[in-house]
């Protein structure tokens, strides 16, 4: 077995006591002795920090780096200026996805793709083999820059304590800045992967790393695992490159547009002209429009899409359980776990969270296109069926400085 | 850690406390619950069901992943601390006041240890 790589953080995570686990190829912090659910919460009420250092880090430049990207990527980049970053697909000929990534343009003619960890070999042999008639040129970073998630409602209130009340980025979300921070250089993004309305990801030099991490701490952030990654992802609903974006149970690829999100990451628009994929995502996106209007009578090219779903019994949603509608199964659940949440008051734009806390199951699963939104479904529970309600969302995210949870009954 | 000296241990993590000649508690231990991390769920044993010494007794469920919890002895379950289904979190709280199962008719018992026994065995590793 080939040996496990490390961040720049790698000693801070042990020296604070953190689990320390094999992902994608890097020895990672699973949590810290704080555990997963007490940082599942803090994140929601305050503000933790995660290293993400392990993400692939591939700058694109050269003259023809736009239409390169253009090729590779599902979504139309020349809209994307200075200072700005995007969502985007990694596109194969079938319509599937080889990787989900952001596009960041922190530089007027540099873009940086930062990739999943556990595809960053595979992404970068295919863009590698697709960008050689190009004018262009790929330049891995990964192990010359360090990145810091931070989110949360307290993440802005940090930051800029740490900034000396420089603006972290404009106050939309995907607004990137570069800023200079006790002497060091720091690039900001307002994105992140949990949910939360506040929250950033920061890139520094891998020498700055540690420095970052324990002034972070100092302000009041604490430190969360890939655990709470995953269980906040999950809660707010985003897919992960492996669950819902891949192969499904049966060894099927599952097309792009299976997952909603796709529709804000893939563009037709002419001035893009062909892509990778295009002509497969064309034929997904007509049935997608479709269904929008409630026309399920064609489901060839996207015969089962990705929703949430909530376990109404008591037990715990886990990856590949069985779905069951009317006594059929109609699909299974890619991602679950149990998640804590803090019980809310009051309603619409005055809602707050409390002190109490409970605990939910929660996941997405991958299912037959047409189902009724109101279906009540049940779940294979390791061995017992119990039911389950497929709700719009598990959480809701346009409430800042919160998130609010939504519960089914 | 924890390991009171009034209760017997498994190898596998269980404590068990005799509360007459046929009748014991079963819980997990201290080492356990920080090994499996915070507890979300527990699919209890059901009463009257009967178990083996060194098969499943029931099951736990953390944030990560499911794990059995062995039956230290061979019985029937006479009751089960139905608390536990509500606030699992207690498996990690308090490990020696959660017991999941009470077991009667305790015909066979896996070799148990003392508290030091115990400690000495989980430090070998």
């Amino acid at each position: 077995m080939s040996q496990l790589k490390r961040t720049p953080l790698y000693q801070t995570h042990v020296d604070a006591g953190a689990t320390m686990v094999d992902f994608g190829g890097w020895e990672m912090p699973m949590k810290y002795p704080t555990d997963i659910v007490a940082e599942h919460l803090y994140t929601r009420k305050a503000c933790s920090i995660f290293d993400v250092s392990h993400m692939g880090r591939i700058l694109i430049d050269g003259p023809q780096a736009v239409p390169f990207l253009q090729h590779v990527l599902s979504r139309n980049i020349l809209p994307l200026e200075v200072n700005k970053s995007q969502y985007v697909i990694l596109p194969d000929e079938r319509g599937g996805a080889i990787d989900d990534a952001y596009l960041y343009r922190y530089e007027e003619d540099r873009y940086l793709l930062v990739v999943n960890a556990s595809n960053a070999e595979k992404d970068l042999a295919h863009l590698e083999e697709q960008i050689r008639p190009f004018d262009a040129r790929l330049t891995v970073i990964t192990d010359q820059w360090a990145s810091i998630a931070i989110q949360g409602p307290k993440s802005e209130e940090i930051l800029l304590t740490l900034s000396g009340g420089q603006p972290i980025t404009a106050p939309k979300k995907n607004a990137l800045n570069t800023l200079t921070i006790e002497g060091h250089t720091v690039r900001t993004a307002k994105t992140g992967y949990t949910g939360e309305p506040i929250g950033y990801e920061l890139y520094v030099k891998s020498g700055d790393a540690t420095w970052l991490w324990n002034r972070l701490v100092e302000l009041g952030a604490r430190p969360a695992g890939l655990g709470a990654r995953d269980t906040l992802r999950l809660e707010a609903g985003m897919p992960l490159y492996g669950h819902e974006f891949g192969v499904d149970q049966e060894g099927r690829e599952m097309p792009i547009f299976a997952v909603s999100l796709a529709k804000f990451a893939v563009n037709f628009v002419p001035e893009k002209g062909d892509f990778i994929g295009r002509a497969a995502l064309e034929r997904q996106y007509e049935e997608f429009q479709r269904f929008a209007a409630g026309d399920f009578s064609k489901i060839e090219y996207l015969p089962r899409r990705i929703h949430p779903i909530a376990l109404l019994g008591r037990g715990v949603l886990r990856a590949g359980m069985p779905v069951y509608w009317e006594g059929k199964q109609v699909g299974y659940v890619t991602s679950g776990t149990m998640v804590p949440y803090y019980k809310t008051e009051g309603e619409g734009d005055q809602v707050t969270l409390l002190e109490e806390t409970g605990m939910r199951s929660v996941g997405l699963a991958y299912l037959d296109s047409g189902l009724p939104e109101d279906a009540r479904v049940e779940i294979d529970v390791r061995g017992r069926r119990l039911p389950g309600a497929l709700p719009k969302r598990h959480l809701r995210s346009n409430t800042p400085p919160y998130a609010i949870p939504e519960l089914c009954e | 850690m924890n390991f009171p000296a009034e209760l017997q241990y498994a190898k596998s993590h269980e404590w068990v406390k005799k509360l007459d000649d046929s009748t014991v508690l079963v819980g997990i231990t201290d080492y356990a619950q920080k090994e499996l991390g915070d507890l979300v769920f527990i699919n209890l044993p059901v009463e009257g069901d009967e178990v083996s010494m060194g098969e499943p007794l029931c099951d736990v469920e953390s944030v990560k992943a499911v794990s059995d919890v062995m039956s230290p002895v061979t019985g029937r379950v006479a009751e089960v601390n139905e608390e536990l289904l509500d606030a699992p979190q207690k498996l990690n709280e308090a490990p020696y006041e959660a017991w999941i199962a009470k077991i009667e008719g305790v015909s066979d018992c896996e070799e148990l240890l003392d508290a030091q026994a115990y400690q000495e065995f989980i430090q070998q590793g």
